[in-house]
């Protein structure tokens, strides 16, 4: 397993194999600074959550690194796991009956993890295994567990993230690819990668 | 260790055995309690005043003798269950790997650790040797929970895996099916003409995925799961993603489409849900193959909902018994398909169950009986 290309997104801007591609320091409307920067046309953009937000921008950068010969319909494995699942948007809906009276249900069906995934498979025409978990903190172990799982059942790419929206306001997207190849990926490898953009 | 043999990526080919642990619903709190409410063709779903949005009256399936807290006491219900039922030294082994299902966790929780209880409550109550993996991608949970189990068995660094599936019902989650017009005035009727909706539940069902045969066993075959990659909150009108999901299924179990006796679907009772399904199973040519959605017994349990149909799948194939699709009657779908109208015996040897949820997932998983 090897990794083509990987992706940070915090509220201070947004990284491509660790360049940063667009700064947001100061911006009020930091998601929306990425996405009008990217020259993305996706409307569908305004409605998603800041999960699905986070993952669709990072996601626009590294699909351009999926070799032309993937078969990405069918053969593209998403693999995303975070600690507080759907805490920002759950926190939302809540407000919407408890406070506001009136149950949200655009708010609410942002209201699972795993919603993220689902958009992305939308905006790609991505028709393969997907699966979100919940760790305390990121795990390299479970990502190279489940990338060889994907591989072992013919899979031959794999689309990882590690994406948090919590209530405290703490964002953080960590994508990345990964192509099924003869090299090793250890957990060391994985981990420090993902430090190092936790430093930045 | 595995009798099986490596295949080109190193991976150990190898039988693996489900059965059944415990269940937990508001039908019962062992196996054969469900089993008898099954054939007396009783619902957990019952109407209770004030439960819906504005002390709205709703049908829902609650355990009524929990008042608080819900998730973690049908939780710690079913681990006393299987504590009773499974040696501690299995549960506590090195060897052995808990993955727990659930598509909210514990909603008393929710802004600060949902899942913070579960695993809490595992060390406490089991002192499992391993964190457990906790799986959380809506309705198909369940499902993907069992074929992410069989992943870990071939790696051969275990030799159990169980897989709790959970859900309770809160006002969170009731609200918001409300909000989507999603709920059935009275007890869902999955695949029904008269369908409206479906039916909120809650229940904790537990299964054991192992490398050697154990107790009440059926063989697992393979599993797997596609994505519609056609909308976040309603399902394929093609059935695009159980089409595939199901073809890749057959396919990783080396079997045919023919061998299928019997398809637990996921039915929840909602028009477009039930209409996807059924579209499926005709471009799947399984149109004749005797069918049943187990919402109309438990209401739909979301992350449960695919371990513990599951589980009532592994009932059917033990007992040959073919449980009638309760709620149903008349034909409600474009394409007919072949749903149970009443408990009867029948040989099943192959049984495909599937699962489809919001996000777009869909998953499949077969399993045979062993001769």
């Amino acid at each position: 397993m090897r990794i083509l290309a990987h992706s940070y997104i915090q509220p201070n801007g947004i990284w491509l194999n660790q360049t940063c591609v667009k700064s947001t320091v100061g911006e009020e409307n930091w998601l929306k600074a990425i996405y009008q920067n990217s020259g993305v046309e996706y409307p569908k953009f305004y409605k998603m959550d800041d999960l699905s937000k986070m993952s669709f921008l990072s996601s626009e950068l590294l699909r351009k690194f999926i070799p032309a010969e993937i078969d990405q319909e069918n053969e593209l494995a998403l693999i995303f796991a975070n600690h507080s699942t759907s805490q920002l948007t759950d926190t939302k809906f809540h407000d919407s009956y408890a406070v506001q009276g009136n149950p949200s249900p655009s708010l609410f069906v942002y209201t699972l993890p795993n919603i993220l995934t689902g958009e992305l498979c939308i905006r790609n025409k991505w028709y393969g295994e997907n699966c979100f978990y919940i760790s305390e903190q990121f795990d390299a172990a479970l990502f190279i567990d489940q990338i060889q799982f994907a591989f072992n059942h013919g899979n031959s790419c794999c689309l990882c993230g590690w994406v948090e929206a919590k209530t405290d306001g703490s964002h953080e997207c960590f994508l990345f690819l990964v192509l099924l190849s003869e090299e090793k990926l250890d957990i060391n490898t994985l981990n420090n990668l993902y430090k190092t953009y936790k430093n930045e | 260790m595995l009798n099986g043999k490596n295949n080109k990526n190193g991976w150990i080919v190898s039988n693996l055995f489900l059965s059944y642990q415990t269940l937990i619903s508001p039908l019962g709190t062992t196996i054969p309690e469900h089993v008898a409410a099954f054939k007396a063709r009783q619902t957990a779903i019952a109407i209770h005043p004030n439960a819906g949005f504005n002390q709205s009256t709703l049908p829902v399936a609650k355990i009524t003798a929990i008042t608080n807290n819900r998730y973690d006491a049908i939780l710690k219900m079913a681990i006393e269950a299987l504590k009773k039922q499974t040696d501690l030294a299995t549960l506590q082994s090195d060897e052995t790997l808990f993955i727990v299902s659930s598509t909210k966790g514990n909603m008393d929780a929710f802004d600060t650790d949902a899942f913070q209880s579960t695993r809490t409550i595992l060390s406490e109550e089991l002192a499992i040797a391993h964190a457990p993996l906790i799986i959380s991608n809506a309705c198909i949970s369940g499902v993907l929970a069992i074929n992410t189990a069989a992943d870990y068995l071939k790696t051969d660094r275990f030799k159990d895996v169980f897989i709790i599936g959970i859900d309770a019902v809160s006002d969170f989650v009731l609200f918001g099916f409300q909000s989507l017009y999603a709920l059935s005035d009275g007890p869902c009727k999955p695949f029904d003409k008269e369908r409206t909706g479906t039916s909120l539940g809650e229940a904790c069902g537990i299964v054991r995925l192992s490398v050697e045969p154990t107790k009440n066993a059926v063989e697992y075959l393979g599993g797997t799961s596609s994505n519609d990659a056609n909308h976040i909150s309603g399902p394929s009108r093609t059935g695009e993603g159980l089409y595939r999901a199901v073809n890749r299924a057959i396919k990783l179990s080396g079997i045919q489409h023919k061998d299928i006796d019997f398809i637990s679907a996921h039915g929840t009772g909602t028009v477009f849900n039930d209409e996807m399904e059924s579209i499926a199973f005709g471009r799947l040519e399984m149109e004749q193959v005797p069918v049943n959605s187990m919402k109309g017994y438990f209401g739909h349990t979301l992350g449960a909902a695919g371990v513990i149909e599951t589980i009532m799948t592994i009932v059917s194939m033990q007992e040959n018994t073919l449980f009638e699709s309760l709620g149903y009657s008349e034909p409600g779908t474009s394409q007919a398909i072949q749903l149970i109208t009443s408990t009867k015996e029948a040989p099943i040897h192959i049984a495909l169950k599937t699962a489809s949820g919001f996000g777009g997932g869909n998953a499949a998983l077969i399993l045979k009986k062993q001769l």
